[in-house]
């Protein structure tokens, strides 16, 4: 009983410090809003880029809750801690898909819920990514930076020369594998990355 | 240096965004750069893309920048111990948001200078447009004052990132809102010409590059900026009363400014030279139309057009080369074929009436005018091209001087299709048998039948069975 209720402890303490609460309700306001968009006549440009824009702001959100407020204290005292990292990440990434893709049941998603599933992957793959390499704090710049490229990949598709690198996966058709593939090896290799090193103290306090 | 002077220095040099430029470069070279140069080396065409596609680089990155700056204080909860600072907060803030932007603006030049560097020395006539880039510099402060106002009222980690991507989907989706040419929306810094009709060459050639709705978009740009730093200094802790007072009328004045620049938006319209006019902006000089000196080519019959087409004029002329053997010399032939500027028509909601502006004919002796098509740097290939003049530019060409076209007699639809080398007859009919014993004449034989009938062809006074 001691044993339960000290784990449990921990990991209500380990997703305060994340603010992953807070993280969670953004998550869910960012389904929610694109279900309320879904509902306008968008032209062929919007209702392509609307879910990807959501689904970046999904993975920004995860990303940035990869941010430690202990840094090195943390790091020496933490037995559980890289799988208090790995689970959270990935319960929010779940929490994430879940809520795009029930929210926006029945209405038409450009994609799918596979798109869905396979940008919003892939977005936070690189967030943790970043997160490792510059700090929770600034993981928001790589997928906010990939959703400029992946809405210009989406753009090609009408004034080509058309984009189909599997590397830009959000201009590829959701049954894409290559595409899947790439989002998915990303998502792993910054799981793991965020899992075993965590995300990096803040190059910059500024 | 003054005070302000060390504090921007120190700003700009903790700054984020210095940070950041290592990836607004490649995105840029992959969003505008290289589109950009994908397009013919015209000022028009390559300036207004990089107008739209560099908003989209720069923007998501400077307000995630502009709002991790602005929240430092909330974040390092060193707010209420910076009270006591001499300087006010409202003044630090500004700093800070100046640093940023400077940073910003200086990427954004940089990038920019590249791209007409390299228009430059490939332009085949014209010079740089400078008001889309007007309109991209006053579209860094402002979106940097709405990330830092965000950042400000708001610090969290979340903020940043959820402001990045917010702002980038209002500027996405605001042209989807773009309704006829007389739109708010059109106030969107996305907007550098009418939305509907995209990278059209003949806009901004032949006359002037009309910058009523830049202006519009910088007024627009510039209140909001005002309006969203002076909110920063409204709160109590803001700074002393003047200043206050002084952040509560720049907060209102940028709110008239935005509100008078999308008001103007709203009455603006197609004008016949294809861009958006603004009556109260609108200045008539830039109604006549830019003097040029054609490039013509070496032919029977010169094909000319305007310097800024010259990379389209082999093409051209491939198209018009059959035709243009066969009717020079003949009575009514033109001496040259010009290219004429297109003349708009506003339509209702986005769309655009665009044809040839002028008679097909003009002058003694003639001379024929052609409409170049439209938006060809995406659309054709020089094949493609050749293809289209062939069939439209050529046959218009040979249907004026015959007098086929709609009404014709049945020798004079023979007599174009063969000139023409078209076939747009039903197979086996006798107009089309005529066409064909009319093609397989000797050229010469052809020339000379023209030379004696073409006059009684044209006045419809032959049958077709007076046709060799």
């Amino acid at each position: 009983m001691t044993v339960l209720s000290g784990r449990s402890r921990l990991v209500t303490l380990h997703l305060a410090s994340r603010r992953v609460p807070v993280a969670v309700a953004v998550l869910l306001t960012c389904a929610l809003v694109l279900r309320i968009a879904l509902h306008r006549t968008w032209d062929a440009y919007g209702a392509l880029q609307l879910p990807l824009f959501f689904e970046t702001g999904c993975a920004v959100v995860i990303a940035a809750t990869t941010a430690s407020p202990f840094g090195e204290p943390e790091r020496a005292t933490g037995r559980w801690l890289p799988l208090l990292r790995l689970g959270t990440v990935l319960a929010l990434t779940a929490i994430a898909v879940g809520a795009l893709t029930a929210l926006t049941t029945g209405a038409h998603l450009a994609g799918g819920s596979l798109g869905v599933l396979r940008n919003t992957v892939g977005s936070t793959g690189i967030g943790l990514l970043c997160a490792v390499a510059f700090g929770g704090s600034l993981a928001w710049t790589g997928p906010t930076a990939y959703l400029v490229a992946g809405v210009y990949a989406l753009y090609t598709q009408w004034h080509g020369p058309a984009l189909t690198t599997p590397v830009l996966w959000p201009a590829r058709p959701s049954s894409d594998v290559k595409a899947a593939v790439c989002a998915g090896l990303v998502f792993v290799a910054g799981a793991v990355l965020v899992m075993v090193r965590g995300s990096r103290d803040s190059l910059t306090r500024a | 240096m003054t005070a302000a002077g060390r504090l921007l220095r120190l700003e700009l040099r903790n700054n984020v965004m210095l940070w950041l430029l290592p990836v607004a470069g490649p995105l840029f070279w992959f969003v505008t750069f290289r589109p950009g140069l994908a397009y013919p080396p015209m000022w028009n065409l390559r300036a207004t893309a990089m107008q739209t596609s560099s908003l989209a680089v720069f923007v998501p990155l400077v307000v995630g920048a502009a709002a991790w700056s602005g929240s430092r204080e909330g974040r390092h909860g060193v707010t209420e111990l910076l009270a006591g600072n001499a300087r006010a907060r409202w003044a630090r803030q500004f700093g800070t948001w100046a640093a940023t932007t400077c940073w910003a603006i200086i990427a954004y030049l940089t990038c920019v200078g590249v791209l007409y560097a390299v228009t430059a020395g490939t332009a085949a006539w014209g010079g740089p447009l400078w008001w889309p880039v007007a309109v991209g510099a006053a579209s860094l402060p402002a979106f940097a004052a709405l990330g830092f106002t965000a950042g400000a009222l708001r610090p969290s980690r979340f903020t940043p990132a959820v402001v990045a991507i917010a702002a980038f989907l209002a500027l996405e989706i605001s042209a989807n809102f773009i309704q006829g040419f007389d739109s708010h929306w059109q106030v969107s810094p996305l907007v550098a010409n009418p939305w509907s009709l995209g990278a059209d060459e003949g806009i901004a050639t032949f006359y002037r590059y009309l910058p009523d709705l830049a202006i519009a978009q910088i007024l627009f740009l510039a209140g909001l900026t005002a309006a969203l730093m002076g909110l920063l200094g409204l709160p109590a802790g803001a700074g002393g009363s003047w200043l206050r007072r002084s952040a509560t009328a720049l907060t209102i004045v940028g709110a008239l400014c935005a509100g008078t620049a999308v008001a103007l938006a709203g009455t603006g319209h197609l004008d016949k030279n294809g861009m958006i006019a603004i009556p109260t902006l609108h200045n008539s000089a830039y109604d006549r139309p830019v003097p040029y000196t054609p490039v013509c080519s070496q032919t029977p019959i010169p094909v000319c057009v305007h310097p800024a087409y010259s990379r389209y004029l082999p093409a051209v002329v491939d198209g018009l080369a059959p035709v243009l053997t066969e009717v020079v010399g003949l009575p009514g032939a033109p001496v040259r074929v010009d290219q004429v500027a297109a003349a708009y028509e506003q339509g209702s909601d986005n769309d655009a009436g665009i044809a040839r502006s002028g008679a097909a004919i003009s002058g003694t002796p003639p001379v024929f005018n052609v409409l170049l098509p439209t938006q060809m740097a995406h659309r054709l290939s020089a094949e493609e091209l050749t293809g289209e003049v062939r069939v439209g530019m050529a046959r218009d060409l040979v249907q004026n001087l015959t007098g086929g076209g709609r009404g014709a007699d049945d020798a004079q639809e023979a007599v174009t299709e063969a000139m023409a080398r078209t076939s747009t007859l039903p197979p086996g009919s006798p107009v089309a048998e005529a066409a064909r014993r009319f093609t397989a004449l000797p050229a010469a034989t052809r020339h000379a039948w023209l030379m004696a009938h073409l006059p009684a062809l044209r006045a419809g006074q032959l049958t077709l069975a007076e046709l060799p």
